[in-house]
């Protein structure tokens, strides 16, 4: 039986797409059968992330209604085996499926897939309660914002709520040359405010624009900064003890020294 | 001598006050909101964008970084204590009072937050000089 993990944030444009499409690359390289499943219905993106729009036939919305079986709607990656994708539907809205059946959906995938990751829609409304309905588990992305930041810390609160087990943090976008000269939030920072744990930092990588822009996610080539830090959160996700890498561009003495200064 | 009245003013309140203090065991984040008739502790952190509103007083065994409103029925005369005490607001009674727009660091220890003549003035909870918890 696999696990159902939901990606989601509360505010928009963080990354939770495009660390969705990351961490299932991730994952099917590690060999792991994954189901990525787009749940934000009307704002369609995963399947253009991946690369894969131009071979959807059915969608989620369609499975829900009963216009196609389960497996029909899916669709296997060309680049890498195990990797799987359920598209959302573009031309309706969240109100086409409810929570129960987002259930059925995912307890079904389940039973064929090690990971099932359902890329939540930005906000607390229907969209997200539909994204957490099936979930075993969260993955909170956040960008070293104060908004994000926010935002986060109230989508926390909402899965307590929700009884979904403490969801772990993904840093996103970290600059960690703009930390070190206190403009920009700390890891340490974010975690402090949040009080949950920390499962990875994706630092900010122009490769990751180019990739996304052209549908071949960054962790799929071995160049991409991001890439290896998504790759080091799917082993983590899998249960691996995995060293926090040191995020810092190579610092001199005296970086070290200001960020040790910085903290008192 | 008005302070002695002061504390009899309050030991009186309190003795007449109906409801008992409520006990929040957790932290509340952004868009959880506590609404008590009475007093309320929370031994876990209050996070920016929680609110706790309170007819009595407010304590918190933790960080509070969100907006309490003590004293929510009208009574200056509350208090709002806390290990940290970083309110992004604060309301006590009648009156409404925020952080200055100059950032200052907050001191790492308990504070005890309270009006005096119509102004909300904070203070160590325990006083530097001799130990004693600081009582209004």
């Amino acid at each position: 039986m696999g696990e159902v993990i939901v990606i989601t944030s509360g505010k928009g444009g963080v990354g939770k797409t495009t660390t969705t499409a990351n961490l299932g690359v991730a994952l099917a390289q590690l060999g792991l059968k994954t189901c990525l499943v787009d749940a934000d219905i009307g704002l369609r993106n995963l399947d253009v992330v991946l690369g894969l729009e131009n071979r959807i036939v059915y969608d989620l919305v369609d499975v829900v209604e009963g216009f196609c079986r389960l497996r029909q709607a899916l669709i296997r990656d060309k680049r890498l085996e195990g990797l799987n994708l359920l598209p959302a539907a573009q031309t309706k809205d969240k109100t086409s499926v409810t929570p129960e059946q987002m259930r059925t959906v995912t307890e079904e995938l389940r039973q064929e897939f090690d990971y099932v990751l359902v890329d939540s829609p930005a906000g607390i409304e229907q969209g997200f309660k539909n994204a957490i309905a099936g979930a075993d588990r969260a993955l909170i992305v956040a960008t070293p914002e104060v908004a994000s930041v926010r935002d986060a810390d109230r989508i926390i609160g909402l899965l307590e709520a929700a009884e979904i087990p403490p969801a772990r943090l993904i840093v996103n976008r970290l600059r960690p040359g703009m930390v070190r000269k206190g403009d920009m939030m700390s890891v340490d920072d974010i975690v402090d405010i949040l009080a949950i744990d920390l499962i990875g930092v994706v630092p900010e990588d122009e490769l990751i624009v180019v990739t996304t822009n052209r549908g071949e996610p960054a962790a799929l080539s071995h160049e991409s900064r991001a890439g290896e830090a998504y790759r080091q959160i799917a082993r983590r996700v899998r249960g691996e003890e995995v060293p926090f890498a040191e995020m810092d561009e190579p610092a001199g003495f005296f970086g070290r020294l200001r960020r040790i200064f910085g903290q008192a | 001598m008005s302070h002695v009245a002061h504390a009899s003013a309050d030991v009186g309140q309190e003795a007449l006050r109906q409801d008992a203090a409520l006990y929040v065991r957790r932290t509340l984040r952004s868009g959880q909101k506590i609404a008590h008739d009475g007093d309320v502790i929370v031994l876990g952190d209050v996070h920016a964008g929680a609110e706790i509103k309170a007819a009595g007083d407010v304590l918190v065994f933790g960080h509070l970084r969100g907006m309490v409103h003590a004293g929510a029925d009208g009574s200056d005369g509350a208090m709002v204590c806390a290990w940290r005490l970083e309110p992004v607001q604060l309301r006590i009674g009648h009156v409404i009072a925020r952080p200055p727009d100059v950032h200052e660091d907050v001191p790492d220890a308990p504070e005890i937050a309270r009006v005096e003549q119509g102004q909300v003035i904070i203070e160590r909870a325990v006083r530097p000089e001799d130990g004693r918890m600081a009582r209004g």
